[in-house]
């Protein structure tokens, strides 16, 4: 088959409705982005805190899994055996002392070395294995956070984010990256995963209804983009006037330092969401299902230095406005479905907030703007080999 | 400890029966009246139970928490959700009195939904309830309900309680 062909709308503020369902796009996007020069967020070292700790993820259609060595490194591999590519582990998470393949007993120690294959006396000749090791993934880490690509190529991480994007992230992770997990929160949404991260600035207190009841302004901010597409929405942290709007506002404290202020929202390209809203520090590890579906674990956390009072005011903030049954952040899962839904029809999406120019790419966005989400079109675009029509 | 006599499992029932009509009916105020003034609701999943990590998808602990749940669904997200119809399945597997008038039961569960825009019916979770429960002057009231579910990637946003 023939990779699908989308002619682009000249006007960068159009995007064309057949890209949430053209068959054989899937495909395409694996190659071109998923597998492509991104980094992809895998785990955080709060996830996996001892050795033998390990977490099973996906990276596109890869089954792969991060584990905590030994040596106190993590490492991110396929989650094959090397001999006849049985899957190595099968929980979502656990702790292991190695990694036994239960087909042949292959053994592969915490670091990925093989260290055992019985009747290795009869294998072909030229074998060795240290040639077997598990397949790893290239890896960086920040503050705790661990990212995973598929190619070489891929620039280092600072450099592919930006200050815009890792400056923030650095205070969504706490600062220092000592986090604690607190827990999950897992969901599928049914719809493409290009409407999942399709998300604005400009729909906040217009599909939100607990923003106008509880009377919560949006403090002073704007968005930054990156030409890769990244996202970073960063402003300052305000406070509900109408808490009595609810029987217990206590939900809507902030009980952080000066130093942890401020509300942040950021996007990685192609698919990851990073929040700080209040006193809840969560990542949105975003899985695919193929063209349609997508699994979306999200994952809070605590920080080292919190006293136990904080630690459950972090429990009961995070567990009851985020997620999806959150009071700020439910709305948004009905809507990705009606997005997908809606966009099953002829023509284009249209972007109007914030436009100022139809043929240009904004990289500084106004805080309830929805053009943020341009630059990150137009990477999918080229990435894609989409041509625009002409003007 | 000891097992729950005849009648307090039928009181027992009847609140459970009433807590399941509640939900069916989308009846929010009943399902409030099913806890004491004490009363706590917790949704959460397998695996933050087996993980000991406490987040929840929905941590009402405390009876003003409930008072929001309540309304949550019935002013906060009520035009922007789209609406599902569930049917709770439940399955009483014991019940034991803690000391007098306060009792554990534990149910399975199974709910399927119904969303009005497809009409197709499915599996929206199936878990376990554990239940701390009194009983006064005849009546039964949660002190608290923990769903807990062993979907642990639920199939889509939750908008109302389990």
């Amino acid at each position: 088959m023939s990779a699908p062909y989308i002619e682009w709308p000249a006007k960068t503020n159009h995007v064309p409705k057949e890209v949430f369902e053209k068959e054989g796009l899937w495909e395409q996007e694996l190659e071109n982005i998923f597998y492509g020069e991104e980094w992809h967020p895998i785990v955080h070292r709060a996830e996996i805190p001892n050795p033998g700790d390990y977490k099973a993820a996906q990276l596109g259609e890869i089954n792969i899994f991060a584990v905590h060595g030994d040596d106190g490194e993590i490492r991110i591999f396929q989650n094959t055996c090397t001999h006849r590519g049985t899957s190595l582990v099968t929980e979502s998470s656990g702790n292991k002392k190695e990694f036994e393949c239960p087909y042949h007993r292959w053994l592969f120690n915490l670091e990925g070395d093989l260290i055992g294959c019985p009747g290795n006396r009869e294998f072909s000749p030229g074998f060795d294995k240290k040639d077997y090791g598990l397949l790893s993934l290239r890896v960086e880490e920040f503050y705790g956070l661990y990212f995973a690509t598929m190619s070489d190529k891929t620039p280092p991480l600072k450099e592919y984010f930006g200050e815009s994007f890792y400056e923030p992230l650095q205070r969504l992770l706490g600062g220092d990256g000592r986090l604690n997990l607190i827990g999950y929160q897992k969901v599928t949404y049914d719809c493409n995963w290009k409407a999942y991260c399709d998300n604005d600035g400009y729909h906040g207190a217009l599909l939100h209804k607990a923003f106008a009841m509880l009377n919560w302004q949006g403090g002073q901010g704007t968005q930054i983009v990156t030409k890769n597409g990244h996202l970073s929405f960063d402003s300052e942290l305000t406070m509900p006037d109408h808490v009595d709007a609810l029987e217990d506002g206590s939900i809507l404290d902030f009980k952080g330092t000066e130093t942890s202020n401020g509300s942040i929202v950021l996007m990685s390209f192609p698919i990851t969401v990073y929040t700080k809203h209040l006193d809840m520090l969560n990542i949105r590890y975003s899985f695919p299902k193929g063209p349609k579906g997508v699994e979306v674990h999200y994952v809070y956390f605590s920080h080292q230095d919190d006293d136990d009072e904080m630690v459950k005011h972090r429990i009961r903030q995070s567990s009851n406005l985020l997620g999806p049954c959150g009071l700020i952040s439910m709305e948004d899962a009905s809507v990705f479905s009606r997005i997908d839904k809606g966009n099953r029809t002829q023509g284009n999406a249209v972007f109007q907030k914030g436009v100022t120019d139809e043929y240009a790419i904004p990289l500084e966005v106004g805080q309830t703007d929805e053009t943020g989400n341009l630059a990150r079109w137009e990477r999918y675009r080229e990435l894609m080999g989409f041509e625009r029509g002409l003007k | 400890m000891s097992k729950a006599s005849a009648a307090n499992k039928e009181l027992i029932e009847d609140l459970n029966s009433e807590y399941i009509a509640a939900l069916d009916d989308f009846n929010m105020n009943n399902w409030l009246a099913c806890f004491t003034q004490q009363g706590q609701y917790i949704l959460t999943s397998e695996e933050n139970v087996r993980r000991k990590l406490p987040i929840a998808f929905m941590l009402d602990d405390c009876y003003a928490r409930l008072k929001d749940r309540v309304k949550q669904v019935l002013e906060i997200q009520h035009d922007s959700t789209e609406h599902y119809q569930m049917r709770h399945f439940t399955q009483l597997i014991s019940a034991t009195e803690l000391k007098v008038g306060e009792f554990r039961a534990n149910y399975n569960f199974s709910v399927y939904y119904t969303p009005r825009d497809t009409n197709q019916t499915e599996t929206l979770c199936v878990g376990r309830y554990e239940d701390t429960i009194v009983i006064d002057n005849g009546e039964a009231r949660f002190e608290k309900r923990v769903a807990i579910v062993d979907t642990n990637v639920l199939p889509r946003y939750v908008a109302y309680p389990v």
